[in-house]
């Protein structure tokens, strides 16, 4: 076991871990967050994507141990962020999720398109989420969500103009 | 009346979103009970093999459980009435023999998964390996090993459909087309693999299974049986479901396994496949074989139809079906949506040492519409004609019906010609033949494609017991609960697993009964809460559930009326339920009220009426061989000539599935669809080795499609409801992914038509685009686009 | 799957992880973004028994913008090369080819030195670094040395490095303002591994010109006979294609089926035709 200190969703959290657990284990299990899911386990299905230090990584692909002294950001991390407020309003009107297994992942990808800036048109959006398997949807209405956040995300939220 | 925005025909926007929208779904991974020990299975690497002996550690006792370790289960047996088929008993930890790569030996527990394959690792087994049976067409007749010790081939059945004259159609005909087609293997891939959590409740007396699963009701039967156990002692849960699609819609050995390791430990034991076990075990899809003779007349009307379908369905049968369904259904819908007078098809089932075959969105329905769409477009180019016109020249038109085709489908009602126009207005076709006269400024080549089918959904008993089934799926059920404040509660007998039922549901509840949909939940897939049903599969959740939730509804409707007129001091027959209330003719009373007196103001009820609005209905839809769907999907393809690749410019759907309860939903389920489609078309595949080895055991070799990949799928619908189901409504959960591989592979064939090239063969790979044009070139070289 | 076993040790500066790579006698892998050697310990197909943690490793994050070159430290990811929050000395090759591999959550962790050192021979970096020109440090407790990145990989997942040797830095030669170049990946999604891969780069003011094959059955292969046509600044595209032809008549160990071979020459032939176009 290895002793690791890292912030997730804003907590400070000091834990042992064995040293071939994934990240996406250690937040499964012992932190109890299962908000990430495993669909491949091998990099490909993005079903596992979270935040480190505000970035998108594969949380299947991403060791814990190494994660000491990371800013850690789930699904269950956002509170009330704008951006991701206005992501959940448009899976939501625009049907954007079945299953919802690829729901959490594919979120946090939409998010850091639009936080990039690479969200501004359909074909740079499904560029963007290539990464991120949806098996239910066929996408269109993911897409269609996304630029409508996109677009409410540019103008901010009505009481800050 | 009910509020237009909630009730049948709105789109109301699904109850089922929060919870995943935050991360707070529940899926089998998702459960943690105190103490659980995961399990990871030893698998034979091997596609056919004796089994000559299993080491397992010698400290390894009550963490490796091998078959003899669990003498209480039995094997796995798929009873069947059709004649002439076999039906080999599978052991869920094999025994004396493994049958494919992936076949489950031993099970390994450990505190962790990671633990438990370590474990699984020190576990050896001595294998005698025999020669593997990889090629159906080849062996079907018989191997120097076949499959089965004892059957001296490798048939699980094969049979004959034949109706009309072929031979005089054969006669009659100005043309005659001959083609091969081949759909291969593929998986079901939901996102989330299969898993189990079980253990052992000691206070109810009964082991709780967690499983992901489309059908608890008829797995909790399974386990019953296989385990021999009273099915009071057990209970099925299926939670969250990350996709189903079919393959979940089986019973499996690791769900026997865990359930009997949950009676012999005193902890709970959970296994939870990874993708690997997923595209090596889960059940396989598709793999058929076809070989068709069209006969037609100058005009293109097809005369008949001769065909010979294989269908490579791997080493077992999965219950409760078996092997079989897949072939009969492929060849009842050969014929498709044309009025096809005769017709001859041999339909093979044949064993071999790959994972079992199982049903996936359309089934036997893909295959069957690639063969035959494909023809009729040879049939429309040997004649020089355009598809479209000779699609709709065959087609059985809607005053032919109902009809019953020479496949044996009866359609009820819908006016499948008008499908075809429609996708080629949405597809705009003219517009697109202009566009492909002129030429693509990047060299690629243009083609567009169409396919029509009618999909049988919501089919009742009459069909289940015409295939010969065990197990009859012919009715779904539902207990409609009104508690004391009003409130309601749906407990249904299928599974939602993305559908939006727990929405779709309660919008019928709503047209019934005006109650608010925010104040009906809908309970489903726990065999603790819900009257037996069968589950989630072959297009049926919506009209048979929603049927039996009609049912249920209207009895409480009934109950509520006669209560509310008592209070009302008028007759029954003056009073009626809307909105949430009771109306008489001068006041009315609140369905809240009403479900007070029921439970706790018995004292308020009329004389003879008993306390609680409380009740259970079943519902088979009036038509037993269900009700048929039917659209056309038209596919845009540029195709580079030069690296075989194929990229899908645009793609309609022109569909009808009668009355629509949330169109929001349906068009989701077609989208979905559609895009599994695409993957069967153009990405997806299982290859195997000459060995028996399963050449895709990641998503790096096994491709899903992408969004990056796709273009928005266009819908149009038409609107015939149907005439014996509830509200008109017909089933659509699988149509969407029927189509897709016919439409692109006409749409390849047009974009290649110059060059005289063809891809009769799933997924249309560059390598295999790039493999015809090569052909056709060598056949005619002085053709150069 | 989950991975096996292992050891687990973050080292502070490269000497300490030099040490630690060279007492552990063959028994240890260096992990970096682990984009790849993760994905393969969890099928349990590598099983390293310690893993030496470089990725954050403050030698291995260098980007020096030079005269005539530029100098990447070994741990720079895919995700800085594409926002070019590092020296782009490729005049757009490399935040190209950056965009075109794997996906944005692997291309945040996955580091160039990774991907050289893994020498996947479905790879993007091992083939643009060898267009370009790239020389590869590599240090060890016996002092630094320098490998062409050509030729760096010596078959499929082998290369150059000694057991005991970290790969330090990349250096590439920056391109002319005159300087073209191409780069076709032709995979059947985006994002997955290369069916073929072709980079030419066109630099006359620097007498350079070279076209190189990737995802070739093992490492980059630079075609040489094409590399000359393309010098000659000729666009003839049947002589293209003979002379790529000929280059992979030379190199028949690849074992290239029909339509691999097919394929690499369409895709040489379309880079070309983005350097000359």
């Amino acid at each position: 076991m290895t002793a690791i200190r890292l912030t997730i969703n804003g907590t400070q959290i000091a834990d042992d871990v064995p040293a071939r657990l994934s990240l996406a284990d250690y937040l499964r299990e012992p932190r109890n967050l299962t908000g990430t899911h495993l669909g491949c386990e091998h990099g490909v299905c993005g079903a596992c994507t979270i935040l480190v230090d505000g970035e998108p990584v594969r949380s299947c692909l991403t060791l814990a141990v190494a994660c000491d002294g990371c800013q850690v950001r789930t699904i269950e991390g956002f509170g009330s962020d704008p951006v991701m407020t206005a992501l959940r309003e448009a899976f939501h009107r625009r049907h954007g999720l079945q299953c919802g297994f690829c729901t959490p992942a594919m979120l946090i990808t939409a998010h850091d398109l639009i936080r990039r800036g690479r969200a501004a048109s359909e074909t740079e959006i499904r560029l963007g989420l290539a990464g991120n398997i949806c098996r239910c949807t066929g996408y269109t209405n993911i897409v269609a969500a996304i630029a409508e956040a996109a677009v409410a995300a540019a103008k901010g939220p009505p009481d800050a103009e | 009346m009910p509020n237009e925005a909630w009730g049948i025909g709105a789109s109301l926007l699904r109850r089922e979103d929060e919870r995943h929208l935050h991360g707070r779904g529940e899926f089998v991974p998702d459960i943690k009970l105190p103490g659980t020990r995961e399990v990871a299975f030893v698998r034979s690497p091997h596609a056919h093999a004796r089994i000559r002996g299993i080491n397992v550690p010698s400290d390894a006792a009550r963490r490796v459980f091998t078959a003899a370790d669990l003498p209480r289960i039995k094997p796995i047996r798929v009873e069947t009435q059709a004649p002439g088929t076999k039906a080999p008993l599978w052991p869920p930890l094999a025994t004396d023999k493994v049958r494919y790569v992936g076949d489950a030996i031993a099970a390994c527990l450990a505190p962790t998964r990671a633990e438990a394959e370590d474990l699984a690792a020190l576990v050896s087994v001595d294998y005698e390996v025999l020669d593997a049976v990889v090629a159906a067409p080849r062996d079907m007749r018989g191997s120097r090993h076949p499959v089965h010790d004892g059957w001296g081939d490798n048939l699980f059945s094969e049979r004959v459909f034949e109706s009309g004259d072929i031979d005089a159609a054969a006669g009659a005909a100005d043309i005659t087309i001959q083609r091969e087609y081949r759909m291969n293997r593929q998986s079901g891939a939901p996102l989330e693999g299969r898993a189990v959590l079980a253990y052992r409740d000691w206070r109810l007396d009964e082991i709780v299974v967690y499983a992901s699963t489309q059908t608890p009701h008829t797995l909790r039967v399974a386990l019953g049986e296989f385990l021999g156990l009273d099915l009071r002692r057990l209970r099925v849960v299926a939670p969250d479901v990350g996709g189903g699609f079919g393959p979940k819609a089986r019973l499996y050995p690791e769900e026997i396994v865990l359930a009997a390791l949950a009676l012999e430990l005193d902890h709970p034991i959970r296994w939870v496949e990874d993708r690997t076990e997923h595209l090596l075990t889960a059940a396989h899809t598709r793999d058929h074989h076809y070989k068709i003779t069209a006969y037609a007349d100058r005009e293109g009307r097809i005369l008949g139809l001769d065909a010979e379908i294989i269908v490579d369905a791997g080493a077992y049968g999965l219950w409760p079906q078996g092997p079989y369904q897949e072939a009969a259904m492929a060849a009842r819908n050969l014929p498709g949506p044309y009025a096809i007078t005769n017709y001859r098809c041999r339909a093979s089932t044949v064993a071999t040492n790959k994972a079992p075959l199982g049903p996936y969105r359309g089934v036997g329905r893909p295959g069957a519409c690639f063969a035959i769409e494909r023809t009729i477009d040879e049939v429309a180019r040997a004649l020089g004609r355009d598809p479209v016109d000779v699609r709709e020249l065959n087609m059985v038109r809607p005053e032919q019906m109902p009809f019953t085709t020479v496949g044996g489908m009866r359609f009820d009602n819908g006016d499948y010609p008008q499908s075809v126009r429609l996708c080629a207005q949405l597809l705009d076709l003219p517009e697109l033949r202009t566009r492909q006269r002129q030429g693509e400024s990047d060299g690629r080549l243009i083609g567009t494609g169409f396919a029509s089918f009618a999909e049988q959904t919501a089919h009742g008993a009459a069909e289940f017991v015409a295939r010969g089934a065990a197990i009859v799926p012919g009715f779904e059920s539902c207990t409609a609960r009104i508690l004391p404040d009003g409130s309601l509660v749906l407990m249904v007998g299928i599974q939602s697993h993305g559908q939006g039922l727990e929405t779709a549901l309660a919008q019928i509840a709503h047209h019934e009964l005006g109650i608010d949909p925010v104040r009906i939940a809908v309970r489903h897939g726990d065999t603790e809460s819900t009257a037996f049903g069968f589950g989630t599969f072959a297009s049926r959740s919506m009209v048979m559930s929603g049927g039996a939730v009609a049912r249920a509804s209207r009895l409480l409707r009934d109950k509520l009326c006669q209560i509310g007129a008592h209070l009302l001091q008028c007759e029954v027959t003056a009073v009626r339920c809307a909105d949430g209330v009771v109306q008489g003719p001068q006041g009315s009373v609140t369905i809240a009220e009403i479900a007070k007196i029921a439970h706790l103001r018995m004292d308020g009820l009329p004389p003879g009426v008993d306390p609680l609005l409380d009740a259970t209905a079943t519902y088979e839809p009036g038509i037993g061989t269900g009700v048929f769907s039917y659209a056309t999907h038209g596919a845009v393809v540029a195709v580079d000539a030069e690296t075989g690749s194929v990229e899908l410019l645009d793609y309609a759907v022109a569909e009808d599935c009668g009355t629509m309860v949330n169109p929001m939903i349906v068009e989701g389920q077609i989208r979905g669809g559609v895009v599994q489609g695409i993957g069967t078309a153009l990405y997806e595949e299982i290859p195997y080795d000459d060995h028996g080895q399963p050449l895709a055991g990641t998503l790096a070799d096994y491709l899903l499609p992408g969004a990056a990949e796709l273009p928005a799928i266009k819908i149009g619908h038409l609107h015939t409801p149907a005439i014996a189901t509830e509200y008109g409504m017909k089933g659509m959960g699988e149509g969407g992914a029927v189509a897709p591989p016919a439409a692109i592979a006409n749409a390849v064939r047009d974009a290649l038509a110059a060059i005289g090239a063809e891809v009769n063969e799933t997924p249309i790979t560059p390598r295999r685009v790039v493999a015809a044009i090569k052909k056709a070139r060598e056949r005619s070289p002085q053709v150069r686009p | 799957m989950k991975a096996p076993a292992f050891d687990y040790v973050r080292p502070q500066s490269l000497g300490e992880a030099m040490a630690l790579l060279a007492k552990s006698s063959g028994e240890a892998r260096l992990l970096a973004g682990g984009q790849s050697l993760l994905a393969l310990m969890n099928l349990r197909i590598a099983a390293p028994a310690l893993l030496i943690d470089i990725a954050r490793l403050p030698e291995l994050a260098a980007a020096v913008d030079g005269v005539d070159r530029v100098i990447l430290g070994a741990g720079i990811t895919h995700a800085m090369i594409e926002d070019t929050r590092v020296p782009d000395p490729s005049r757009g090759l490399m935040p190209r080819a950056a965009a075109s591999l794997a996906y944005r959550a692997i291309r945040n962790r996955g580091t160039i030195g990774g991907s050289l050192a893994l020498a996947d021979p479905a790879a993007e970096w091992p083939a643009v670094f060898a267009a370009l020109d790239g020389e590869i440090t590599v240090a060890s407790p016996r002092g630094r040395r320098s490998l062409n990145c050509a030729g760096f990989s010596t078959g499929i997942y082998e290369t150059q490095l000694a057991e005991d040797e970290i790969l330090e830095n990349v250096r590439i030669p920056k391109l002319s303002p005159g300087a073209r170049w191409g780069y076709v990946k032709l995979a059947r999604k985006s994002g997955e591994f290369a069916n073929a891969l072709a980079v030419a780069v066109a630099d006359p003011a620097r007498r350079f010109c070279r076209i190189v094959l990737g995802a070739a059955n093992g490492p980059p292969i630079v075609l040489a006979a094409a590399s000359q046509v393309l010098a000659e600044g000729r666009s003839d595209p049947d002589r293209l294609r003979g002379a790529v032809a000929a280059d992979l008549d030379r190199a028949a160990d690849r074992h290239f089926d029909d339509f691999q071979r097919h394929l690499n020459i369409v895709a040489a032939a379309r880079a070309l035709q983005q350097v000359t176009a």
